[in-house]
This record gives C-alpha cells, sequence and structure tokens, in this order.
C-alpha cells in the first residue's frame, strides 16, 4: 500500500537539475521519470489565478497520479488549501504536513490533467519518463525482433535494447507504435515492449550503453503522451499513474 | 478505493507442484520480476522456497537483493539486465547472483568484480533482443574461456530466449542453441545447465526443457493468450481482483476500483465481472470506481470479483478482451492496492 513518507521504494529522492555527480543522466537497469516542479508550479499558478481567491483542492490519491506525494510541498507553498489523498495515506500525511487540510472524501477544485500537464490540457507536463540504452547490435534484413516476430527488419541496420517494458507501465500495444528520443533524434520502438525491455531501431544512428532515452516528457524535442492516448486508448490519468508507480521519481525543483 | 488483489499462496503451491512435475527432470526456475508479477515477491519466494523451488528469476540487481534477503544464501538467484559495471560488481560481491550475460562489455565488467561471477552466457538464438549473435559467438566464448582460466569468472550456464513465434522458427531456435553449446565446449568451457524455455514450450516441448525452465507465468495461473486454457494446462489463477459497492442507482452497482488502480480503462463494456448473483457486465471504467449492471438484492459492501480465481474472467480472458496478454493485466493492478495473502484452512 501507498507509504506517504516514500519508504516503500525509496522513490523520491531530490536532485539537483544536473545531478549531484555532475552528470544529467544516471543508467538503471529500470527506467525512471524526473518530476519538474517549475512546470507543476507554472500549472497551478495559472489555476490559482483563474479561480481567485475561492478554497482550492488538489486531488493527490494514488500518489498524485504516480507523480509521488512530494508535489504536495510545492502545492502547499503556492496556497493550495486542501488536498484530496488516498485513505491509507492520511494518518501518515497528516503528520508529516500538519498544517494540511487533508480529506479522503469528496471532490478537487484543481483540475488533475492541468495540474499534471496532460495532453488535451492547459497544462505543462511535468512527468518524464526516461530508459537507458543496455546493449546496441545488428539486425539483418528479415530478422524478427521479441515476442511473436512482430517486426522484421526491412533493410540491415542497428537496435538498442531498452530498460522499460510494460510491466513499469510502458504498455504491450505501444510497440510497433511509438517513437522514443535518443540524443536529438526520434527512433521507432519495434517489436513487442516485453514485460521489462523494448527495442529501438536506432537507423543509422550510433549508440552506447547507458545512453539516455525518453519515452515521453515535455522538453520540445520530446515525445508526447499523446500518442500513447491515441495508440492504446486508454486515458492519459491512468498512462502517467500507471508509470509513476511503479518507477525511480527524480524530483527537480 | 475499496480494490484489493487476493493472492492465494496454496493455489501458488499447487501450481508449482504442476509445474515441478511437467519439466522434471529439468529443474524449475521460478521468475520473480516485478514483484512477482504483482502478487507480493516476499511472500511469494518463502513459499516458493518451502515448496522446493532453489532457483529464482530476478531479473536484475534490486529484485535479487530482495530474494537474496529473503531466503538467505542458499538460493541460487539469477539476473540477466545490468546497466552499469558498477551494478554487476554489486551483483556478484555484495548479493552473490548468477548474472546472464548477452554482450561482451557486460562480461568484462563482470570480471572485474573482486569475486568469481558466476555466468550464464547468452545467445541470440533468433529473438535479437539481448543475446550475442551466433557469427560473434565463438569470440565470445574464446573470451569467456580465457577469463575462466584466469579465474575471473566462471561460467555455469547457456542460455536463450525464444519468440514462441511459430513451432518452426522456434525450432530453428533450438538449433541455434545447441550450435552455441557445442561452440562453447570447443572454446573448452563445461557449463553444466542449459536453459531455453519459458512457460508455454516449457509445458508443451519436452526438447526444450534441458536443465532448467524458467517459468513464471504458469506459476501465477496465468494462461497463455490464444493458448488452451488454464483447466488444459492443470494450472489456476493465484489471484483476484476484488472490489465493493459503493453506491446503487439507476440500475447501476458503482464498485470502488477504477482506472487509477490499474483495471484498463478499455475493458468497459467488455468485461463481465463476478457478483454475488453471478456475472454481470461492467459498464465505466473511470479513474477511481467502475459501474456494473446492477442484481437484484444488490447492497452497499456486497462484494465483486473483477477478474481472475472465481471471477467469471481470469487475467488471460481479461487481456483478450483488448488484444493483449495476462501478464500485462496482472502486472498493471497497482501497487496502491493492498494485497490480502490467503492461505486456505489446513486440510
Amino acid at each position: 500500500m501507498d507509504v506517504p513518507t516514500h519508504s516503500r521504494d525509496n522513490a523520491d529522492a531530490s536532485r539537483g537539475a544536473a545531478g549531484r555527480e555532475g552528470r544529467s543522466f544516471l543508467p538503471r537497469s529500470a527506467p525512471a521519470v524526473r518530476i519538474d516542479h517549475s512546470a507543476l508550479r507554472a500549472n497551478v499558478e495559472s489555476l490559482l489565478l483563474r479561480t481567485d481567491g475561492e478554497w482550492s483542492v488538489a486531488d493527490l490519491r494514488h500518489e498524485a497520479r504516480g507523480h509521488g506525494l512530494l508535489v504536495m510541498r510545492t502545492l502547499l507553498a503556492l496556497g493550495v488549501d486542501g488536498f484530496l489523498v488516498d485513505e491509507a495515506a492520511l494518518d501518515g500525511l497528516a503528520e508529516q504536513f500538519p498544517e494540511a487540510a487533508l480529506s479522503a472524501e469528496g471532490q478537487p477544485t484543481l483540475d488533475p490533467a492541468e495540474v499534471f500537464g496532460l495532453p488535451g490540457s492547459a497544462g505543462i507536463p511535468v512527468m518524464r519518463l526516461t530508459g537507458s540504452v543496455l546493449t546496441v547490435k545488428d539486425l539483418r534484413a528479415g530478422e524478427g525482433v521479441s515476442y511473436g516476430f512482430t517486426h522484421r527488419a526491412p533493410a540491415d541496420t542497428r537496435i538498442a535494447l531498452v530498460t522499460g517494458g510494460y510491466a513499469q507501465g510502458i504498455v504491450r500495444a505501444l510497440g510497433d507504435r511509438i517513437a522514443v528520443r535518443l540524443g536529438d533524434a526520434h527512433h521507432p520502438v519495434v517489436g513487442r515492449v516485453a514485460m521489462d525491455v523494448c527495442v529501438v531501431d536506432l537507423g543509422g544512428a550510433d549508440a552506447v550503453r547507458g545512453d539516455e532515452v525518453v519515452f515521453f516528457g515535455g522538453d520540445p524535442d520530446d515525445p508526447s503522451l499523446a500518442e500513447w492516448v491515441a495508440h492504446t486508448g486508454l486515458t492519459a490519468e491512468e498512462l502517467v499513474t500507471g508509470v509513476g508507480l511503479r518507477v525511480r521519481r527524480d524530483h527537480v525543483r | 478505493m475499496t480494490a484489493e488483489l487476493r493472492v492465494d499462496l496454496d493455489a501458488l503451491a499447487e501450481n508449482l507442484a504442476v509445474i515441478r512435475n511437467r519439466v522434471a527432470p529439468a529443474e524449475h526456475m521460478l521468475v520473480v520480476k516485478d514483484d512477482a508479477y504483482g502478487h507480493c515477491l516476499e511472500e511469494v519466494v518463502a513459499r516458493a522456497w518451502a515448496e522446493g523451488v532453489r532457483w529464482f528469476g530476478a531479473f536484475d540487481a534490486r529484485t535479487g537483493r530482495a530474494v537474496r534477503g529473503e531466503l538467505g544464501s542458499e538460493a541460487r538467484v539469477f539476473i540477466w539486465i545490468v546497466a552499469t559495471a558498477d551494478e554487476a560488481r554489486h551483483a556478484v560481491d555484495d548479493l552473490d547472483l548468477d548474472v546472464g550475460v548477452g554482450d561482451p562489455e557486460l562480461l568484462e565488467d563482470l570480471a572485474t568484480a573482486r569475486g568469481r561471477a558466476r555466468v550464464h552466457l547468452k545467445i541470440d538464438s533468433g529473438l535479437h533482443r539481448n543475446g550475442v549473435r551466433p557469427e560473434q559467438w565463438p569470440a565470445f566464448v574464446a573470451r569467456a574461456a580465457e577469463l575462466e582460466q584466469a579465474g575471473a569468472i566462471e561460467v555455469v550456464g547457456i542460455w536463450s530466449h525464444i519468440a514462441e513465434a511459430s513451432d518452426d522458427e522456434d525450432d530453428q531456435a533450438r538449433a541455434a542453441f545447441d550450435l552455441a553449446w557445442e561452440q562453447a565446449q570447443q572454446a573448452g568451457l563445461r557449463p553444466s545447465l542449459r536453459h531455453l524455455a519459458a512457460s508455454a514450450a516449457g509445458f508443451a516441448r519436452p526438447e526444450f526443457r534441458y536443465d532448467l525452465v524458467r517459468i513464471g507465468a504458469f506459476a501465477y495461473g496465468i494462461r497463455p493468450a490464444g493458448g488452451p486454457g488454464e483447466a488444459e494446462i492443470g494450472i489456476r489463477p493465484v489471484s483476484t481482483l476484488a472490489a465493493r459497492v459503493t453506491r446503487i442507482a439507476d440500475g447501476i452497482a458503482t464498485i470502488g476500483v477504477g482506472s487509477l488502480d490499474g483495471l484498463p480503462s478499455t475493458l468497459a463494456g467488455r468485461l463481465e465481472v463476478g457478483t454475488p448473483a453471478g456475472p454481470r457486465q461492467l459498464r465505466a471504467i473511470r479513474a477511481e470506481e467502475s459501474d456494473v449492471d446492477v442484481w437484484t438484492d444488490a447492497a452497499m459492501g456486497d462484494e465483486v470479483l473483477v477478474f481472475g480465481a472465481g471471477a467469471p474472467a481470469s487475467a488471460t480472458d481479461a487481456a483478450e478482451l483488448i488484444g493483449t496478454i495476462g501478464e500485462e493485466i496482472a502486472v498493471r493492478v497497482s501497487p496502491t492496492v493492498p494485497r490480502e495473502l490467503r492461505l486456505r484452512p489446513i486440510r
């Protein structure tokens, strides 16, 4: 169950924008999300301006739609009045944030889609999902990739095995449908998404172990979560929640 | 939210016994990645150990550490995804894990561990994910033999993954696997373990079993989509997603489980759920709750079985309605949904 102090998965680690180690990206065996609190602030400030002075309630159930309960600190600082939280998280949060008005019942006044910058809202995306390159290898014309061989290489190419699969919320139906960002270019995910990994066609591009792969995010060249919505028929809310509850979260102020 | 995921550890034990008998004399490696497919890793590995399982497939060092922490030093814990050299050394020196190696860079990393790494070399037999391509395999095993001679590693296994696209292609993969085994011998390696098959091929095709069979899905009672039924395989679902009625109005009983709990919203209008009066259609799935066609005498607090053991649809039945597989339905159940571990009364 949800543990409000984040002790469950040690998921919420605060780091500077460039990371303490002086590099912006740390490769791991599993993907991670970056939670951008400046985007969160911009979204919520805009919402608060439009509802000037009214009692404001944010919906932070399901660990703030997978964004992590650390977002509560930022929302409190902006003057959000009340918070709708999971019943199981209520006691722990009340202890941690004695000044906050918490409830497990009721309706939010702040649209979660805009708070978290989901597609279709006026907000800026708060969550960015990245994986890393594990290995790079050749794929010859005619060779199939991953379970069921849904993809066959039309020509000789290079492929990267990348961390992240449907157990981390990268929905299986996205195989052969989406592109990810590697450096400045987008590359297609080929073959079925597996439980914990997927395969990316590099074409003529180069990549090495540890390179960052962006699945979706809010930077100008990042792939958009809107593509995921279009290809899965799932809602943006369930997609970000599905990802954020299962991966490490790095919070950027 | 009134949802909970019930996990029946006795059903797990029965499935483990079916698997053990089926794959013998090969041994069963129980795959426990992703919190034992969402079934609660600590409880699953403890019970599996009590039932005689000695090999655990843990994916990465993080999960490997959890298994080691639960079971201590005797369990054999196999991982096959390592992202950095530091992680490779951690897996060997701190956790004493067996590591699957599918590329030359990781082999060199493992050789830098203080301890002698137990490695399983992976041939790419056609799946083209992880694994060394056949044309690069002779050089790879030659280098592994050098490192073994130098005492840096011990090659204990050769392994691969198959695509299960067709029997014919799987046979080609098996031929590539057998050749890779021979070439490893020629390079001077003497590993004792071969493993190729997962659930489906491990059950259906004896020639794919070799020494170890890596099985996750069938242990949790998850049958293959589009394949034989649970009863035909001899397994049964281990978990059930259950929720309670929170509201009744206008011919609809609303239950406290929604898409943010991991119930895919695309199942709305497709899935039949189990109510006290029998199967009923799931009409709508919202973020926090869902609507079910009401039944006679429906009452607040009534329990509805959404999928899994005792429900009209198993995880795979639900998956087939939206074009996916039971494993995805199982692991999508949110970690925020409480797990309730159930043991039936002792017979």
